[in-house]
């Protein structure tokens, strides 16, 4: 890749210029993504399938005990796009993306990425496929220890044997605002700074989808608005593929589109969210299933 | 019971995986520790049982006086009696019945193949009951000039039955039949022994005693007092005789055969220490890591009201748990631990002898005690820490750093590495072994200090070649590096292991290159000497004569041995030919000469007379068994490489030794050949002419060397099996210690296998970590090892040039083995890791 777009750059540590059109990232609900980024047209919603699960039934524990964490569901993850998922406590989010991260096996559907059946992959394929295919980021502990920041950076890479693109590592670290954290180790960051360089050890390999569980669950406000609207000007900008668990309808606001999971299936989603169109639709969901 | 101790026993018991390896560590030293014992107590009580049995009957036994009984475990050899002395023996008043008895040792053929009994082939004359413990089984007993009766269990074990033939030889030859087999008190034969009955005269003739005999057994009369006739023996025989109650004179010989059972017992007993100090790291740095683990849990307790008296005593209960419980484990393996180390102490040419083993209570208590004080001991630090926690940190989110080491305890060990290198290389160059003791105790406790200082830079140097394995040799590294008192602990235990085993690769090494220096001295073609390689030769006088007789030979020399007491101490002297040894040997002589020998001087190694500041013309006081304490003429001084070729520093001639001595065997003979006789051929005559006498070797110079050298081999093959025993510990260490921060890592490692790390590398990253502590053990270990063993070696050398030797194939040896060792001691851990669920290890706490 010769040219990269140019994307926002998330000021670190504390937001010194503001933005362009991205000024006021504490104002709920402000940034429905069509107005964010002028620049861009809005995402066509039936574009081609990055990802896919089909039917899929993924049962923990046995007998009496046994909780069927997804019963059936079925989600086609648009390339390009920032999807959100969204739904109940223990609906099957974290399952839900843990499946389709080839983190966890299921019992019966398919699990597509791209044309590759999860189901029919080894092991150690389906890890190889995760360190080259995909990326992952999590709520918290995204970071080894022992390793810098740098280091933490490239690990799916140097676990590969190979070095990352020291152009596209560079545009990350400042787009990632990390430039004067990169030698330090993880305990020496701050929590936001952490999961800056864990969104950036899934983006290195230039994966086709990124995973995030709940990525801004232990951030400020200020923090996670920072980490969201990166998320999101990598699908615009890099045409990046994402997929976030969220419980905050704020966080699902700067997404193209919010799938709701409730008791292990998808029951409803919207294009376009905002906060208050999520938060109106979890409203009704709840009455739904409540009632 | 009170809640607090409630909690120990379920915390013991809840941690029990965590605890296995542990109780696993203290078990294994303690059977080590109990095997010893076990076997030295059944060992001594087998050789008691063994003599009294043969002299069961017995009350007084009339022997000639001896100035000692015994010297180096070897009992000295007594003149024979005069053949009218029986007479005389029956004649006093309260003397029952007598029997003349000859007695001593030699060799047993059968089918032109030796005998080699474990321990020795005793030939003796047969004698009925009430004399002695024998009880035919089959046939009858030996008559005459070609009878023999051996022992049932001897004849079952070579098959032997009835009319087969066997050549028996002492002094001289026999072939004889067997006519009767016979059990020995009950028993079917001797432990360890081969038992040769012939009558009197054939004894007399087998052990070279012409009419003399070698004991005169004494039987008192109905209702005479033993040691009052006794005493009526000796004042009517006379101070030459010694008259000895029966049972006394066999706990002194057994007591002869126990003293190399004492040097067992306390060989063995300092390799199991080792074990146990090995085990004890072991220990620590479980209870160290699994307190860790539970730090807030410990916290919780104290913020809930538990004083941190409480917390330390319920740390020091489950150590007196895992102690009781592993030393109990123990004790019960240590009876098979004594087998197994019969069995291996046996293969290293030790005579030990066979029977039911004997468990002792003290063998019990201190089994027990030993393993349990040594949990409690190393459990201590980490109960201290343990009691420390402070309630706040149950609060605290994150683990909290490893504690570096205090700066007190780090000034001691530099203080401590700072007196202890320059007081090592004082004593090695000032020849104190005592010194050197006291240094490397010092070095030890300096190095036990600083290992969490010195362990973590050593691995980062070692590391570097770990690294090339790319992210898992890195974080292998990192990992040995974050948690220095947990690393130092486990290199620690593993290289004291490794320093004690190549201390005695080096010191082995060494001792073979001084008792090699010399020897191109000798100039014989050929030697031969005595199989046993034993100290007081054992050669029958007969072989040489042979030899002499070959129209091949050209000269013969012979050489003997003796033990003699300097002031007390047993020393050991050779006797030599003056006349012959020129012609085998190159012998540099600094003052006076050999010649000068004759039946009353000695020579002096110089070493010798510079110590005690004798020159020629001076007398020595020396006591030997036969004669007691006798003034010797120095007739001359001996270069120290002529000394060493001859084996020791002392050196009498043949004359003179028969005066003090009553031994009539050899050493070695030395053989010089006709110039143009050809050396295979000449052999072949050698070896056929001494073909009835099993122990008589011939030997080139190199097979001679090789002799020597197997004797030392044997004895380090033994100490460094057992010593790989705590190495096997120390191992197990490196999997414990990995084993449990697998568990605290386990997020971690979750982490890894969710960005990519395939299960292969998680594998290697953790055996990575344990060849690296491995290897960081090796460095350690082996320069620690190498120090001692030169600081030890110049010490002492005493007066003699230091000679160190480092046998460098068994070193890389030693690190290829250690090495490996770390690999598999990673096994389990590694599998471990890469069982671990993805998801599960990230959602884990
Ligand atoms: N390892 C497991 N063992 C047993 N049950 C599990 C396990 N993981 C998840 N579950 C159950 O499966 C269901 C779905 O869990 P999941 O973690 O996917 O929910 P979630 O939507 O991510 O919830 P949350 O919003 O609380 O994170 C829940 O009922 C949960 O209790
Ligand atoms: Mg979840």
């Amino acid at each position: 890749m010769t040219t990269i777009p140019a994307i926002t750059p998330i000021p670190a540590p504390e937001p010194t210029t503001p933005g362009r059109a991205t000024t006021d990232h504490t104002a709920p609900g402000h940034a429905a993504p069509g107005h964010a980024a002028p620049g861009h047209a809005a995402p066509d919603p039936t574009g081609p399938i990055a990802a896919r699960a089909v039917d899929v039934v993924k049962t923990y524990g046995r007998g009496e005990a046994a909780v069927r964490a997804l019963d059936g569901a079925s989600v086609d993850i648009q390339r390009g796009r920032f999807t959100a998922v969204m739904g109940p406590s223990g609906s099957g989010k974290s399952t839900l993306v843990h499946a389709l991260a080839g983190l966890d096996s299921i019992d019966s559907g398919q699990i597509l990425l791209g044309d590759t059946d999860l189901g029919a992959l080894s092991e150690r394929d389906r890890t190889l496929l995760r360190r080259e295919r995909l990326g992952f980021v999590f709520q918290a502990f995204n970071l080894i220890p022992a390793l810098t920041a740098e280091e933490n950076l490239a690990l799916p890479l140097t676990l590969a044997g190979t070095r990352p693109d020291p152009v596209w590592q560079a545009e990350l670290v400042q787009m990632l605002g990390l430039g004067a954290r990169l030698r330090h180790r993880p305990a020496e960051l701050s929590g936001g700074q952490q999961q800056r360089v864990a969104v950036g050890r899934a983006l290195i390999a230039r994966p086709e989808l990124v995973f995030a569980d709940e990525p801004t669950g232990n951030l400020d406000s200020r923090a996670g608005a920072a980490l969201l609207t990166f998320l999101r000007d990598a699908t615009r900008s890099l045409d990046q593929t994402i997929v976030m668990v969220t419980h905050d309808p704020g966080a699902a606001s700067y997404a193209d589109r919010v799938v709701f999971l409730a008791d292990g299936r998808i029951v409803d989603e919207q294009v376009d969210p905002t906060a208050e169109s999520v938060l109106s639709h979890l409203a009704r969901l709840d009455a739904q299933v409540g009632g | 019971m009170t809640p607090m101790w409630r909690l120990t026993l379920r915390n013991a018991l809840a941690h029990r995986s965590r605890l296995a390896l542990t109780w696993l560590a203290v078990a294994l030293g303690v059977a080590f520790v109990a095997g010893s014992l076990v076997l030295t107590d059944t060992s001594s009580h087998l050789l008691d049982a063994q003599f009294r049995t043969t002299s069961a009957g017995v009350d007084l036994t009339v022997r000639s006086a001896a100035a000692f009984n015994s010297a180096m475990g070897v009992e000295v050899q007594r003149d024979p009696l005069p053949a009218d002395l029986t007479e005389r023996v029956d004649a006093v008043p309260g003397v029952a019945r007598v029997r003349a008895v000859a007695a001593g040792a030699g060799q047993l053929q059968v089918r032109g193949r030796t005998v080699a009994p474990n321990g020795p082939t005793l030939v003796g004359s047969w004698g009925e009951a009430p004399f002695t413990a024998y009880a035919l089984r089959a046939g009858h007993a030996p008559r005459g000039a070609d009878e023999v009766v051996l022992d049932a269990a001897t004849a079952r074990q070579q098959r032997i039955a009835l009319g087969d033939r066997i050549t028996v030889s002492a002094t001289t030859s026999h072939t004889l039949r067997v006519v009767g087999l016979t059990g020995i008190g009950g028993q079917e034969g001797l432990a360890n022994s081969a038992v040769v009955l012939v009558d009197l005269p054939t004894g007399q003739s087998l052990l070279g005693l012409g009419s003399r005999v070698s004991s005169i057994e004494v039987l008192a009369a109905e209702g005479v007092a033993v040691p009052g006739l006794s005493a009526r023996l000796t004042a009517a025989l006379g101070t030459q005789y010694a008259v000895t109650n029966s049972q006394d004179a066999a706990a002194a010989s057994a007591d002869a055969a126990k003293e190399s059972i004492r040097y067992l017992r306390i060989v063995l007993l300092a390799l199991a220490g080792a074990g146990l100090v090995v085990g004890a790291f072991l220990i620590a740095n479980t209870f160290g890591i699994v307190l860790t683990q539970r730090a807030r849990e410990l916290a919780l307790l104290r913020a809930a009201g538990a004083t941190s008296r409480q917390v330390f005593g319920s740390v020091v209960g489950e150590a007196l748990l895992v102690g009781l419980a592993g030393s109990a484990g123990g004790t019960l393996l240590g009876v098979g631990a004594a087998r197994a180390l019969r069995g291996l102490a046996r293969s290293a040419g030790l005579a030990l002898p066979d029977g039911p083993l004997t468990v002792t209570g003290s063998t019990l208590g201190i089994a027990l005690a030993a393993g349990t004080v040594v949990t409690l001991l190393a459990a201590l630090g980490p109960a201290r820490r343990a009691a420390r926690v402070a309630p706040v940190e149950a609060m605290r989110a994150s683990e909290p750093a490893p504690s570096a080491p205090r700066r007190g305890r780090l000034t001691t060990g530099w203080v401590l590495l700072g007196l202890a290198a320059p007081l090592l290389v004082a004593a090695g160059w000032m020849r104190s072994i005592a010194g050197v003791g006291l240094g490397a105790a010092l070095l030890l406790v300096a190095l036990v200090v600083l290992g969490p200082v010195l362990a973590p830079r050593l691995a980062r140097l070692v590391g570097r070649p770990v690294e090339r394995l790319g992210v898992p040799g890195r974080l292998a590294r990192e990992s040995t590096v974050r948690n220095p008192r947990r690393t130092a602990a486990t290199v620690t235990a593993l290289a004291l292991g490794l320093a004690l085993i190549s201390f005695v690769s080096v010191l082995g090494g060494s001792v073979k290159a001084i008792s090699a220096a010399g020897t191109e001295a000798i100039r014989a073609d050929l030697l031969v000497q005595s199989s046993g390689e034993e100290m007081l030769g054992g050669l029958s006088p007969e072989v040489v004569g042979r030899v002499d007789r070959l129209p091949d030979v050209a000269v013969v020399s012979r050489a003997r041995f003796g033990h003699w007491l300097d002031q007390g101490a047993t020393s050991a002297l050779a006797a030599v030919d003056p006349v012959t040894l020129p012609e085998v040997a190159d012998i540099t002589m600094t003052a006076g000469s050999l010649s000068a020998l004759g039946n009353d001087g000695i020579v002096l190694a110089a070493s010798a007379a510079t110590e005690r500041g004798l020159q020629v013309g001076d007398t020595l006081a020396m006591t030997f068994p036969r004669d007691g304490e006798q003034l010797l003429r120095v007739a001359g001084v001996m270069a120290d490489e002529s000394a060493q070729a001859l084996s020791s520093r002392y050196i009498l001639s043949l004359d003179g030794y028969a005066r003090h001595y009553s031994e009539d065997v050899d050493a070695t003979v030395y053989v010089k050949l006709m110039g143009g006789v050809d050396q295979s051929r000449a052999r072949a005559a050698l070896k056929a002419a001494v073909a009835d006498f099993p122990n008589a070797q011939v030997r080139d110079q190199a097979e001679a060397a090789a002799g020597r050298a197997a004797a030392i081999e044997q004895v380090i093959g033994l100490v460094t099996v057992l010593l790989g025993f705590a190495v096997l510990i120390a191992l197990l260490g490196i999997t414990n210690t990995l084993a449990l921060s697998i568990v605290e890592r386990t997020r971690e490692i979750g982490l890894l296998r969710a960005v990519g790390m395939t299960r292969t590398q998680l594998r290697w990253m953790v055996r990575a970590e344990a060849v690296l502590v491995a290897a960081v053990a090796v460095v350690g270990g082996i320069v620690l090892g190498l120090g001692l063993a030169v600081a030890t070696l110049a010490a002492l050398a005493a007066d003699n040039p230091v000679v160190v030797s480092i046998p460098v194939g068994q070193l890389l040896a030693i690190v290829a083995v250690a090495v490996l060792g770390g690999l598999a001691a990673g096994l389990l851990p590694a599998r471990r890791a890469a069982q671990l669920d993805v998801l599960a290890s990230i959602a884990t706490q």
